[in-house]
C-alpha cells in the first residue's frame, strides 16, 4: 500500500465501513511529510468530499493541565457518547503528546489510560508527536482532523497541557472544553487576565475527593459569569472520571451540540482566519494586518491548506521578499 | 564469664555454642498442584526447612486458570491454585502445623491466606499453630513487578485487615512483608532500596495506628510481625553495610515514631533471595560465583544476617530453572551452613571503621529519602503521583548506560568475553527447564470438577457475603475463608472485589525520562533514524508491549525509553495487556514495527496470539520483534511464526538492539 497511490477510493470506502487499518493509512497519508504526498492528499480530500458516506463531524477540544485527568476523562467520554447517542455516533480522539527536543521522539503515552473496547468500530485512538511545533498542536494535526470529520461524528483533539495549546487548539476545535482539577483554580484568573481562552465548557474533574471539590466548584460559578461580559458564559459540569458520575451528563452535553454542516463550516473558516490574523499581528505587528486588512482570508482558506495561504499573506505583506 | 573468648559465642549457661543456621529455602513450584506436592516434599527430604512457594502469574493476578488472559501462563512460574481442592494437593502429606510457609502472593495475598487457614479447618489443625508468610507488599508491584490488582487504598485496607484478623487467630503468621527485593531488581540504589522499603513498612504502621483496632501492647506486637525481604546484589560488602543500616534504621524507626518498647519487637527480621538482575545469560556458568558472592553478604555479618534464604539459579537468565539447578543453590547454603566455621562467631564485623563509615553513609542517605518521601504524604501519594517510579527508571537507565559504557564491568558480558563453550548447556534441555504443555489440561479439569461438584447456592452467598463486607468497610477475612470453604475460585474472588474496587493502573514512569547514554553510535543512530524519517515521510512509530500477566516491565521500558532517545516515536502502554490490545494499538497507531517483551517463558503462545490478530487486522505486513528470556531452542520456531528479530538477556547493549530495529523497519 504505497503512499503515492494515486486512488484512495477503495481505502476510502473501508474507512467508512469502520475499518481501523484503513483509517490508519489514511491518517498516516495525512501526517506524509514527503513532498509528493501533497497530490494524493489533495485527491484523498476530493474523493471524501465527493461521497454521500461523508458525515460531518463535530470538533471538540480538550484541554487541561496535566494532572486534570484528561486522558482517564477522555477514556470515559467517547465510549459513553458511543453508548448513549440514539443513532450510529463515531468518535475518534486524536492525542497530542510532547516531542523531546533533544531526539526529535517523543512517548505516545495516552493509551495507558484511555482503552477502548476491541474492534468497535465506532472508536478510533491516535496518538500524535507535537513534533516541536510551537503551541502543543502538530502540523499534521489539522488535516487529521479535517479527515477523521468525514468519518467520525465527534473528533475529540487532546491537547499536551494548557497554555499556548489553547489558542491553537481554539483555531482547530468547534468546541473548547477545558479539563480541570479540584484547588487547580488559577484558570480563571488567567482567562479574565486574557492569557488563557475562554472555553465553552469547564468540567471539574474528581469531584470525588469531595471537601476540595465542593470548595473548587463554588468559586468556578463566582467567577465564571464574569468571563464573558454580554456573552454566553462558559457551562460548567461536575465529574469524576475515576467512578464515572457525571460523565454521561457531559456526553449528552457534547452529542447535543448544534451540527448543521454549513453553520459549522464557515465558523471554522473564520476561526482559520482569525488564527492567521493573529500571526500576522505577532509577527508584523498592526502595520502588517493593515496590508491584508483587503484579503478575503476565509475565501482563501475555503480554496487551499493554512500553510499556502500563510505563503499567500507573507507574499501580500512582503511582496519583495522571497517568502517562506 | 570472665574467662570467656571474643572470637567464640556463648549459650545462657556460659558454654561455647553455635548458631542454629538461617532457614534454608528453595523458591519452588510449577506445572500443578500436584507437581509441586513432589517437589516440595523432595526439597523436604534434601534438608531444605521451610517452603517458598511460587505462585503462576494467573493466581498472582487473580484469574482462575480458564481466563482467556490466563491460558498461556497456567503453569509457568510457578503453582496455579484455583481452588482449596488444589490447596489440598498442593499441601499432601505436608504437616502445615509444622512448616514455615513463605508464599510469593500480593494482589490475591488475602485469598491466598484464607485457603490456608480454611485448609487447616478443613484437615483438622489449629490455624493459631500456623506459620509463614504472605508476601502482600504492593508498593514493589506498583513499581516494579506489577502483579496488583486494587487501587492503592483497597490494597492498603486488605493489607490491615489481615493484620487485624491474624494477630490474636494466627499469631505466627506474618500478613505481609515489606519487600525491597525487586525494587533492586528495578534499579534501586542502596539508598533507594533502604528509603522505598522503610517507606513502605512506615505506610502500613501508619494505617494500622490510624485505624485504631489494636491498643497499644496489640500494636507493639503488629511491629513485631513486620518483617523484610531484601535482595542481595553483587557489591557484598556494600550490600552487608545496606542490612547493618536496615537494622539501625528500623530499630529508630520503631522506637522514636511508634514508640516500641520491647526490644523484641523492634528487631529488624529479614529473608533474602540474592540478585537475579545480575545474572548473565553470556557464560551463565560465572552465575554460580556471582550467587556465592551475594550469599556471603548477607551471611557473613551475625548482626546483620538473614533469617531465612533462597538462592536463584545459575540458569535463571536462560529459563525456569530444573530441580537440579536448583539442588545446586541449595547445596552452597548447606555448605556454608554446616561445612564451614561461619556460624561459630560473634560478629566479624563490630568495631570495623570500614564497616560503621560505610553504614552511616547509607544510613544518613536513606533517613534524607525517606524524609522525602514522608513529605510527599506518605508511601502511596508518592506511588500515585509516579514520583519513585521515576526515580527508580532514572536508576535503572543510569545503570544500563554505566554497562553499555563499559564503566561498570561485567565479567563475560562486557569484558572478557571471548569463553569456551560451557559443557552445563550441552544436555538434552539446552539446560533448561519446560512445563509439560498437556499438565494444563488437568489444571482446568480440575477447575471444571470443583464447580462442577460444589454447592452453587452456597459459593454464590459467600460471595455475596464477600461483597457485602467490601462495601461496608467490615473485615474480609473471614468472608474470604468462608469462600474458600465454599470451593469459590480465584477469579472469583477477584472478580468480587474489582467489582467493588475497581482496577488500577499506575503510572509507568518513563514519560520525561533521558537516558544518560551520549557517544558517537547514539548520534549515528539517531542520523539513522532522522533519515529513515525523511524516507517513510514520518518519524519511525513503535510499539512496545507486555503482553500477558507478566509484569516484569523493566527491559521493555529501557527500550521504551532508549527509542525515544534515539529518534523513535514510541507507544507503550505499560503492562497486562492482551496481544489483541496491543496489535489494536499498532494498527490505530499505524506503526512501523511491533517489540514484544516476554519474561514468563509464555512467548511461543503469546507471539502466535499477537500473529493471529495482526491477521484478522489485515496487518500481516507490521513486523514483530521480541526481547525476553528466550531459549535458543526458541527462536527458530519464533522466526517461523513471522519474528523478525529475537533479544535475550546476551543483548545488553541499547545501542546494539535499536540499530537492529532500525534494520527491520528499514527492510
Amino acid at each position: 500500500m504505497t503512499v503515492g497511490a494515486p486512488d484512495p477510493g477503495a481505502l476510502v470506502e473501508r474507512a467508512f465501513d469502520g475499518h481501523k487499518r484503513s483509517i490508519a493509512r489514511l491518517i498516516s497519508r495525512c501526517e506524509d511529510a514527503r513532498p509528493e504526498a501533497g497530490a494524493a492528499r489533495d485527491a484523498l480530500f476530493l474523493t471524501l468530499a465527493r461521497s454521500s458516506r461523508r458525515r460531518h463531524g463535530v470538533t471538540v477540544g480538550i484541554t487541561g493541565t496535566p494532572g486534570a485527568g484528561k486522558s482517564t476523562l477522555v477514556g470515559g467520554l467517547a465510549p459513553a457518547m458511543v453508548r448513549r447517542a440514539s443513532e450510529d455516533h463515531r468518535v475518534a480522539v486524536v492525542a497530542i503528546d510532547p516531542t523531546s527536543p533533544i531526539s526529535g521522539g517523543a512517548l505516545l503515552g495516552d493509551r495507558t489510560r484511555i482503552r477502548f473496547a476491541l474492534d468497535e468500530p465506532r472508536l478510533f485512538f491516535r496518538s500524535q508527536a507535537s513534533a516541536l511545533a510551537l503551541g502543543g498542536i502538530a502540523p499534521t494535526t489539522w488535516p487529521v482532523v479535517r479527515l477523521l470529520t468525514h468519518l467520525f461524528d465527534t473528533v475529540l483533539i487532546e491537547t499536551v497541557g494548557i497554555g499556548q495549546s489553547e489558542v491553537d487548539v481554539r483555531a482547530l476545535a468547534d468546541h473548547l472544553v477545558l479539563i480541570t482539577a479540584p484547588l487547580a483554580g488559577d484558570h480563571v484568573q488567567f482567562m479574565k487576565a486574557g492569557v488563557m481562552e475562554v472555553p465553552d465548557r469547564i468540567v471539574l474533574n474528581k469531584c470525588d475527593q469531595q471537601q476540595a471539590a465542593r470548595a473548587s466548584w463554588s468559586a468556578l460559578r463566582a467567577s465564571v459569569r464574569m468571563l464573558r461580559p454580554g456573552g454566553d458564559a462558559p457551562r460548567l459540569h461536575r465529574v469524576s472520571a475515576q467512578t464515572g458520575a457525571g460523565v454521561d451528563d457531559l456526553a449528552d452535553a457534547l452529542i447535543a451540540l448544534p451540527r448543521d454542516p454549513t453553520t459549522l463550516a464557515s465558523a471554522a473558516l473564520s476561526r482559520r482566519a482569525e488564527r492567521l490574523r493573529r500571526r500576522v499581528r505577532d509577527r508584523f505587528g498592526t502595520w502588517g494586518l493593515d496590508r491584508i486588512a483587503a484579503a478575503d482570508l476565509e475565501a482563501w482558506l475555503a480554496a487551499d491548506e493554512d500553510d499556502g495561504v500563510w505563503r499567500r499573506i507573507l507574499s501580500t505583506v512582503t511582496p519583495d521578499d522571497t517568502a517562506g | 564469664m570472665s574467662n570467656q573468648d571474643a572470637h567464640r559465642l556463648y549459650d545462657a549457661d556460659g558454654s561455647p555454642t553455635r548458631d542454629r543456621p538461617w532457614i534454608l529455602r528453595t523458591y519452588a513450584g510449577h506445572t500443578t498442584a500436584a507437581a509441586s506436592n513432589a517437589l516440595f516434599r523432595e526439597n523436604l527430604a534434601k534438608g531444605q526447612r521451610g517452603l517458598s512457594i511460587a505462585f503462576d502469574l494467573p493466581t498472582q493476578c487473580g484469574y482462575s486458570s480458564d481466563h482467556d488472559i490466563a491460558r498461556p501462563e497456567v503453569g509457568k512460574v510457578g503453582v496455579p491454585v484455583n481452588s482449596l481442592d488444589d490447596m489440598h494437593a498442593l499441601f499432601d502429606g505436608i504437616p502445615i502445623d509444622e512448616m514455615n510457609t513463605s508464599m510469593t502472593i500480593n494482589g490475591t495475598s488475602m485469598w491466598l491466606m484464607a485457603l490456608y487457614i480454611a485448609l487447616a479447618r478443613e484437615r483438622g489443625v489449629d490455624e493459631s499453630k500456623l506459620r509463614g508468610t504472605t508476601q502482600n507488599d504492593l508498593i514493589k508491584e506498583y513499581l516494579a513487578r506489577g502483579t496488583y490488582i486494587f487501587p492503592p487504598d483497597a490494597s492498603f485496607r486488605i493489607i490491615a485487615e489481615m493484620y487485624e484478623y491474624a494477630l490474636e487467630r494466627v499469631p505466627k503468621f506474618n500478613p505481609s512483608n515489606v519487600c525491597s527485593y525487586h525494587l533492586q531488581e528495578a534499579g534501586a540504589t542502596p539508598v533507594q532500596e533502604l528509603a522505598f522499603a522503610l517507606a513502605t513498612a512506615v505506610g502500613v504502621l501508619d494505617l494500622l495506628k490510624e485505624r485504631g483496632e489494636f491498643d497499644e501492647e496489640a500494636f507493639e506486637r503488629a511491629v513485631g510481625r513486620i518483617s523484610f525481604f531484601v535482595n542481595a546484589g553483587i557489591r557484598f560488602v556494600e550490600e552487608m553495610c545496606k542490612m547493618r543500616a536496615f537494622t539501625a534504621l528500623w530499630d529508630e524507626i520503631t522506637r522514636e515514631r511508634y514508640g516500641v518498647t520491647n526490644p523484641k519487637y523492634r528487631r529488624f527480621r529479614y529473608g533474602v533471595q540474592v540478585n537475579s538482575l545480575g545474572l548473565t545469560e553470556a557464560q551463565p556458568e560465572n552465575n554460580a560465583w556471582r550467587i556465592l558472592i551475594e550469599t556471603l553478604g548477607v551471611t557473613l555479618s551475625r548482626d546483620a544476617r538473614c533469617r531465612a534464604l533462597q538462592l536463584p539459579a545459575w540458569n535463571e537468565a536462560l529459563s525456569l530453572p530444573r530441580p537440579w539447578d536448583q539442588q545446586w543453590s541449595l547445596r552452597l547454603q548447606q555448605i556454608l551452613a554446616f561445612e564451614t566455621d561461619l556460624l561459630e562467631y560473634p560478629d566479624l564485623f563490630e568495631g570495623s571503621k570500614v564497616v560503621e563509615s560505610k553504614t552511616q553513609a547509607l544510613i544518613e542517605g536513606a533517613r534524607a529519602e525517606l524524609d522525602r518521601i514522608l513529605a510527599m504524604g506518605g508511601v502511596r501519594a508518592a506511588v500515585e503521583s509516579g514520583a519513585l517510579k521515576e526515580a527508580l527508571v532514572a536508576s535503572m537507565s543510569d545503570r544500563v548506560s554505566r554497562i553499555a559504557s563499559g564503566e561498570q564491568i561485567v565479567v563475560g558480558v562486557n569484558q572478557w568475553t571471548d569463553g569456551l563453550p560451557s559443557p552445563l548447556v550441552q544436555g538434552d534441555d539446552g539446560g533448561v527447564f519446560r512445563v509439560d504443555p498437556e499438565a494444563t489440561k488437568a489444571v482446568l479439569d480440575q477447575l471444571a470438577r470443583t464447580k462442577a461438584d460444589r454447592d452453587e447456592a452456597a459459593a454464590q452467598a459467600a460471595l455475596d457475603t464477600l461483597r457485602a463486607a467490601a462495601r461496608e468497610g467490615t473485615n474480609m477475612v473471614e468472608p474470604s475463608i468462608a469462600c474458600a470453604l465454599a470451593r469459590v475460585t480465584t477469579g472469583e474472588w477477584a472478580d468480587a472485589l474489582r467489582e467493588v474496587f475497581g482496577e488500577y493502573r499506575p503510572v509507568t514512569g518513563i514519560d520525561g525520562q533521558q537516558l544518560a547514554l551520549e557517544d558517537d553510535r547514539v548520534i549515528k543512530l539517531r542520523a539513522r533514524v532522522d533519515a529513515l524519517a525523511t524516507s517513510l515521510g514520518h518519524r519511525p512509530r513503535i510499539v512496545v508491549g507486555k503482553p500477558g500477566l507478566d509484569g516484569h516491565s523493566n527491559g521493555a521500558e529501557m527500550i521504551a525509553v532508549a527509542a525515544r532517545h534515539v529518534g523513535f516515536d514510541v507507544v507503550y502502554s505499560g503492562i497486562r495487556l492482551t496481544p489483541e490490545q496491543i496489535v489494536q494499538s499498532a494498527v490505530e497507531e499505524d506503526v512501523d514495527l511491533i517489540g514484544l517483551s516476554v519474561l514468563s517463558g509464555s512467548h511461543l503462545e503469546l507471539v502466535q496470539q499477537t500473529m493471529d490478530a495482526l491477521a484478522r487486522a489485515d496487518a500481516t505486513d507490521i513486523p514483530v520483534v521480541l526481547g525476553g528470556i528466550i531459549p535458543a531452542a526458541d527462536v527458530e520456531a519464533l522466526k517461523a511464526m513471522g519474528v523478525r528479530a529475537t533479544f535475550t538477556p546476551a543483548d545488553f547493549s541499547l545501542t546494539d538492539i535499536l540499530d537492529r530495529i532500525v534494520d527491520v523497519v528499514a527492510a
